[in-house]
């Protein structure tokens, strides 16, 4: 009775579903897991992504040059510190020979006008011990908080003092006296033991300050050399680091240009593969309904010429043979339109599915007359889409919803929006038709999957295929809930506002 | 009625052909119908060349055109025709098995008046052809021929 019995025409369901097969590709070229099925190392390395190890790599670089600038500056510090002293300690030399040889001149000066009473060795006797208290003064500044040196600059300036003390009291006696008085004295020297005394403290300090100013340059030196190999052996470690960070990073970008590379080759073939499925399908649009052409004409034209002698077997073989060219022809209509569907280029713009829902009812009006459907439609929501492949998905929808509510006697459909977020909208399309059970939903949306026999629904079982095709090129899901003999809801969620062109 | 005039046929499908003719005797217009097997054979009719040398001159009232024909193809006779001044204003019915969008736009680039594709059902086919028949032979004045 019914020779096109839907099974004889099922095809592996699987061939079918491109988007996940797709899926199934991009995750195998993702460069992370090429990563880490190749690089064989410690565990917790192996756990890292490219872009952590990389940020680690650079990590402990930049910690790394942190320590070379610190340890660079705290020995600059030294440096400089010692630098500072050393500078000093030859100042302080300087003074130490200039009050040495002051208090020398300052001597022989004195010594000089107690002799000969002239003025002027007076006034140069005072010059230079002016000089001499401007030394000292010098040099207490520059002992300030040096222990010993200090110590030993106070009893210096003591000693002087006593010494000036001693020599000013030689000048009054000679004042007084005149050369007479203090001719032992001019002639012994004035003050002699603080003279002595004067020298040893300065020869003392001198000894010292040029042991310190030894210490400190071995000081440096050794400060110097290991600061050169710590700095050499950061920078090392710091190249070593480097060199590694750029590896990973040259590793990275060669396994991207592969994969890159795998991608494109891969697109090629699709390309390819693309171009041969658009000129098979030229090619049976073309070709493959001729003969069913053929069939039914000649069918026609063979019942015509038999006229009354066709018995009544002979005519139902006939329509039988007519019933299934049609059938066939059908098929391959709906097939051509689900491969157009799949490959046509989309034209995005912003469609108002009320709108749409209602032109597509509107098309449905002259097949509804016979029958008795109350409609209920909610406002529908502006989407972003191509309008004609989305006039496919409701005429699909809402058709499915006319005929498997055929058999009721009050048949319901209603339309509208099941729930909506910032990203997306679910619109459904419901009826209180003959249902389905909810183990074979998944079947639903395979092509030439149908749930009904051929001789209850008519259909090529194409229909929800291209629905699903459809959504999912508009990056949508779709999904259907049923109970067998009280009705069926499709839901289509799309995505609203701007999408990608 | 402009009975002078025949209706070109370019098909080369023997049975096309004969359900094509069926479908035009049903209307009593097969008489009127001039077939032609391929491409080279409409431009030879169209020039009165080769075996159409001696033929009756003027155009005919409608060219029904397959776009698949071996030689020279529906859409290459189509391009001949409307590039040509005296052939340009036959009206040319594409008739064909292909719903390919890009046929579609082919066709209509190049100048075709119609676009019609054959059904699969017998009976539809037979309704289109005498649609076909009754607009181009009986309904649509055709263009005078140059003189």
């Amino acid at each position: 009775m019914e020779p096109e019995r839907d099974g004889e025409l099922r095809i592996p369901r699987g061939e079918t579903e491109t988007d996940d097969n797709d899926q199934v590709e991009s995750s195998r070229l993702s460069p992370e897991s090429m990563e880490s099925a190749e690089r064989p190392r410690g565990p917790w390395f192996r756990a890292l992504t490219i872009e952590e190890r990389i940020l680690i790599g650079f990590g402990i670089a930049f910690l790394g040059v942190l320590a070379i600038c610190a340890l660079s500056y705290s020995s600059i510090r030294v440096l400089l510190d010692n630098g500072g002293r050393d500078t000093k300690s030859h100042e302080l030399i300087q003074l130490l020979r200039d009050i040495d040889i002051a208090t020398d001149g300052a001597e022989k000066q004195l010594r000089r006008y107690l002799v000969t009473g002239d003025p002027l060795y007076l006034q140069n006797y005072q010059e230079v011990a002016k000089q001499k208290r401007e030394a000292l003064h010098d040099l207490h500044s520059l002992v300030r908080g040096v222990g010993e040196q200090e110590r030993r600059a106070e009893r210096l300036g003591a000693v002087l003092e006593q010494q000036f003390a001693a020599q000013a009291q030689a000048i009054a006696k000679f004042a007084e006296g005149g050369t007479r008085s203090v001719k032992k004295m001019a002639f012994d020297g004035v003050a002699k033991r603080e003279i002595e005394e004067i020298h040893r403290i300065v020869a003392e300090m001198d000894r010292h300050e040029r042991e310190a100013l030894r210490r400190r340059v071995t000081e440096s030196t050794a400060e110097t050399r290991t600061t050169s190999v710590l700095l050499a052996a950061g920078a090392f470690l710091q190249l070593v680091l480097l060199a590694s960070v750029y590896s990973l990073i040259r590793h990275d970008i060669t396994q991207r240009r592969r994969v890159a590379d795998e991608l494109k080759r891969h697109s090629r073939l699709l390309e390819a593969a693309n171009k041969e499925l658009e000129s098979f399908s030229y090619s049976v649009s073309h070709d493959l309904r001729a003969p069913l052409r053929h069939i039914d004409g000649y069918a026609a034209l063979l019942r015509k010429a038999m006229g009354d002698a066709l018995n009544e077997r002979a005519a139902r073989y006939l329509d039988t043979i007519s019933a299934s060219a049609q059938q066939m022809g059908r098929l391959i209509d709906d097939l051509l339109m689900f491969s157009r569907m799949g490959r046509q280029d989309m034209v995005r713009t912003t469609v108002d599915l009320g709108r749409l829902v209602s032109e597509v009812l509107e098309g449905f009006r002259l097949d509804l007359q016979e029958r008795h459907i109350s409609w209920t439609i909610d406002p529908l929501p502006l989407v972003i889409g191509d309008s004609a492949m989305l006039r496919q998905v409701f005429v699909n929808l809402i058709g499915n919803a006319v005929k498997f509510t055929s058999t009721k006697p009050r048949a319901e459909i209603a339309i509208g929006i099941d729930r909506q977020t910032a990203t997306e909208v679910v619109v459904f399309v419901r009826d209180n038709g003959v249902g389905f059970d909810m183990q074979y939903a998944s079947k639903l949306f395979g092509v030439f999957q149908r749930l009904h026999r051929a001789d209850e629904f008519e259909g090529t079982g194409i229909g929800l295929a291209n629905v699903r095709r459809i959504v999912h090129r508009h990056g949508g899901r779709v999904w259907a809930e049923g109970i067998l003999n009280q009705g069926a809801t499709f839901y289509v969620a799309l995505p609203r506002g701007e999408e990608r062109a | 009625m402009k009975v002078a005039k025949p209706i070109l046929l370019a098909e080369d499908n023997p049975r096309d052909v004969e359900l094509a003719l069926a479908a035009m005797e049903a209307h009593h217009m097969a008489d009127k119908v001039v077939v032609c097997c391929d491409g080279a054979e409409v431009l030879d009719y169209l020039y009165c060349r080769g075996p159409f040398a001696f033929r009756q001159k003027g155009n005919p009232l409608v060219v029904l055109l397959d776009l698949k024909m071996p030689k020279v193809d529906g859409l290459e006779v189509l391009r001949v025709m409307k590039a040509d001044a005296t052939l340009r204003s036959i009206p040319v019915v594409m008739l064909t098995s292909s719903r390919e969008e890009r046929d579609l736009r082919e066709s209509y680039a190049l100048g075709a008046n119609a676009y019609v594709v054959k059904p699969v059902e017998f009976t539809q086919f037979v309704s289109a052809v005498k649609e076909l028949g009754s607009l181009w032979g009986l309904i649509n004045e055709p263009p005078p021929d140059p003189s």
